[in-house]
């Protein structure tokens, strides 16, 4: 058999495939690398909008509270706040001897009394809110229920640093707490002071109430 | 065998690119989906959540404005509750926001209703619905529900973020967590009415199906009537006091008699002793070096924390006092018609806080004393159409309310209470015609004035050294180096409303 001789059957040189290659992983680096940026990018915007929601959801609890509140109180720290709430419904564990009878009565809603200084109260106790950091939970505390334990709330968890921050401002008649909430972004430049700065979610909220304390 | 080559083989490149694009475009697609949905769907619900409260908040502000048109001497137009349902004592608005009443507030459609009851305290602090059967200045309570609509995707909220899992576990020791508890959002069923009632208090839970996604929030107030009195002083242009020897503290004569007890925290009345506030609604605050047991408020002075003011100081109060109209009273008795002797008055009936025994006199330059109708409480007001410069005596018994167009120039000593009880001797300035003249309050020693005064278009001076314990109320205030002022506490629910105030505000969370 003979085989035949093709002359013109052309091919790449190694030097050509050599740059090919190079060509080509610089391409694929480039795209990889961009592919990867832009995740992360996504992700910092997608952390960045949850962690906000974390923010107004704890200024909207905050909020709530200190506009039905009695006494707001604001540790020196800043980062732990008390609240007196009045029990505006009958619950087994600010029950009068009364209300206690008639278990039916429960989650009801209470009619007010009137002191003799002149105060309208819901009940011969009020409630205690207490808002704190622990670890990286911020919680709500409500007094204990008549089985010993306090019911806490969860009111935002995650590892982004959420920092809220409350000052309170007691005038004649009224107060006002003032509170802004930071966290640290994941894409920070180097300067993380100026990145949590830039994160403030700032509100104040006025006792609706004549302030008791 | 024979191998052909294809000299043209071209294109990977461009569709390697298109392919890379095309993948990157996914990943920020589903991103920026991702992020999108995440937060239009929790600033909806952010929104509706803070704009449902803004709404019941308009309801309530509404049934305020309805409940100070109730106020005496006014006379609204349109008249109080116009539009609103009434049965008995209870008062329910339309449903604003509505197609048929399109009250709405901004531009989300948002609902309000709200229901007013008449009620009091009786003398034991117990709530009740409808009217004082005393005759008092009644009470009310507010319930106001403010619905907002929920845009957007059915979706709960955001809370991914939190790690324990729990959030939408009810048990023991957590309800819940994250936006599970706060915004609590009406799907497909009121929430509300299906697990405590369409008026919350248990009776008449059903699955009340909603139109579309809401949210709603409800809040309860409680409304009294602002009495003229409050503080131990309240004056819209100037304070000038007390002096070395005076002092401003406070009391409650319904614990008994006064006595000084401020500076001393184990006293039983230490805790009454602190109210003797003083209010200027102008820079205006001169203090000698008297104490004053009690806040102190100002519109724009420069009131510094010191050793003789033992309560909070706050220069940034602005104080609204009207002028004060003559109220409107009863028929007056046909006789006497002026006291220009002296005279015994002994009323038929005893009447009542708000509808006193009333007399109309021109004059009043002699000694007047009043005494109990029988056992019963006795309520009088006279209406003096010129000058008060006259003795008066008010005994055991009697509540006196004396109104005066013109001055009022005595000795303290002219001014006799024999219940001891400020409340028991109230004397009102009228506004003068003209606005421009001042009318002017003098009392002067000997003796000593149990009594309250409410001018607010008045110079009221004191001088000598009268021992005074009530309230004062007028335009300037003056009390010279001997002048002691005890506020009595008992005054804070005493005296013709002047406007209404929320004593109370709760919102149901449920």
């Amino acid at each position: 058999m003979k085989l035949t001789h093709h002359s013109h059957q052309s091919g790449f040189t190694l030097a050509e495939i050599m740059m090919a290659m190079a060509i080509a992983v610089v391409i694929f680096a480039a795209i990889i690398t961009a592919s990867i940026a832009m995740q992360k990018s996504f992700n910092a915007v997608d952390h960045y909008f949850a962690t906000h929601v974390q923010q107004v959801r704890i200024i909207d609890y905050l909020n709530r509270d200190v506009k039905r509140a009695l006494i707001c109180t604001t540790s020196v720290d800043q980062q732990t706040v008390t609240l007196t709430i009045p029990n505006y419904t009958i619950e087994s564990n600010n029950a009068s001897s009364s209300e206690a009878s008639n278990p039916s009565l429960f989650g009801t809603m209470r009619n007010p009394t009137m002191s003799p200084a002149g105060q309208v109260n819901y009940g011969t106790t009020t409630n205690t809110v207490v808002y704190s950091i622990n670890g990286a939970s911020i919680l709500r505390t409500e007094d204990p229920k008549s089985d010993g334990h306090p019911i806490v709330t969860t009111i935002a968890s995650s590892t982004d640093q959420l920092v809220p921050s409350t000052t309170d401002t007691q005038l004649t008649n009224t107060e006002y707490s003032t509170m802004a909430v930071t966290f640290r972004p994941i894409f920070t430049s180097g300067n993380v002071a100026d990145e949590r700065t830039g994160t403030t979610v700032f509100s104040l909220a006025y006792l609706r109430n004549k302030r008791r304390g | 065998m024979k191998v052909s080559s294809i000299p043209n083989e071209r294109g990977n490149v461009l569709l390697c690119a298109i392919c890379t694009i095309f993948i990157i475009s996914l990943i920020a697609a589903n991103v920026l989906l991702n992020c999108t949905a995440r937060y239009n769907q929790a600033s909806n619900q952010v929104r509706s959540w803070n704009e449902a409260l803004y709404a019941a908040e308009s309801g309530g502000d509404m049934a305020f404005a309805e409940i100070r048109k109730t106020l005496p001497g006014t006379s609204p137009s349109p008249s109080p509750w116009t539009g609103w349902t009434n049965s008995g004592t209870t008062y329910v608005s339309p449903v604003t926001g509505t197609a048929s009443l399109p009250w709405t507030f901004g531009s989300d459609n948002l609902q309000a209703q709200t229901v007013v009851e008449t009620c009091y305290f009786d003398s034991l602090g117990v709530f009740h619905l409808g009217a004082n059967p005393t005759g008092a200045w009644p009470w009310y309570r507010i319930r106001s529900k403010g619905t907002s609509p929920l845009h957007g995707l059915k979706r709960t909220g955001m809370d991914d973020r939190l790690s324990n899992g729990n959030r939408f576990v009810a048990n023991g020791s957590t309800r819940g967590d994250g936006d599970t508890l706060l915004r609590k959002i009406d799907f497909n069923y009121d929430h509300f009415i299906a697990t405590y009632g369409p008026n919350g208090d248990g009776t008449g839970k059903a699955l009340q199906a909603v139109s579309a996604p809401q949210i709603a929030r409800r809040i309860e107030l409680i409304v009294g009537a602002v009495t003229p009195f409050g503080a131990a002083v309240r004056v819209t242009t100037s304070f000038d006091g007390p002096g070395s020897a005076g002092l401003i503290d406070s009391f409650n004569s319904n614990n008994g008699a006064y006595y000084f007890a401020a500076n001393n925290p184990s006293d039983p009345h230490y805790k009454d002793s602190h109210s003797g506030g003083v209010a200027v609604n102008s820079p205006t605050f001169f203090m000698h070096q008297g104490p004053i047991w009690g806040d102190v408020s100002t519109n724009g002075g420069n009131v510094l924390p010191s050793n003789l003011i033992h309560g909070v100081i706050d220069n940034n109060v602005p104080l609204t006092i009207d002028p004060f109209d003559m109220p409107s009273l009863p028929t007056p008795q046909p006789s006497p018609v002026a006291f220009n002797s002296n005279t015994t008055i002994t009323p038929a009936s005893p009447g009542s806080v708000s509808a006193p025994t009333t007399y109309l006199v021109s004059s009043w330059t002699k000694s007047v004393t009043f005494n109990q109708s029988g056992s019963d409480q006795t309520y009088v007001a006279v209406h003096v159409t010129s000058d008060f410069t006259g003795q008066v005596t008010v005994n055991t018994g009697v509540h006196v309310q004396v109104y005066f167009d013109g001055n009022m120039s005595v000795k303290a000593r002219d001014l006799v209470n024999n219940t001891n009880l400020a409340a028991n001797m109230q004397f009102y300035g009228i506004k003068p015609a003209n606005p421009n003249t001042t009318q002017t309050i003098a009392i002067a020693s000997p003796g000593n004035f149990v009594g309250t005064l409410y001018a607010p278009s008045a110079d009221i001076s004191f001088t000598g050294n009268p021992d005074i314990t009530g309230s004062i109320v007028g335009k300037t205030y003056s009390g010279n180096g001997n002048t002691t002022l005890h506020y009595d506490r008992a005054l804070d629910n005493v005296g013709v409303p002047t406007d209404y105030r929320i004593a109370s505000y709760v919102e149901d969370i449920r």
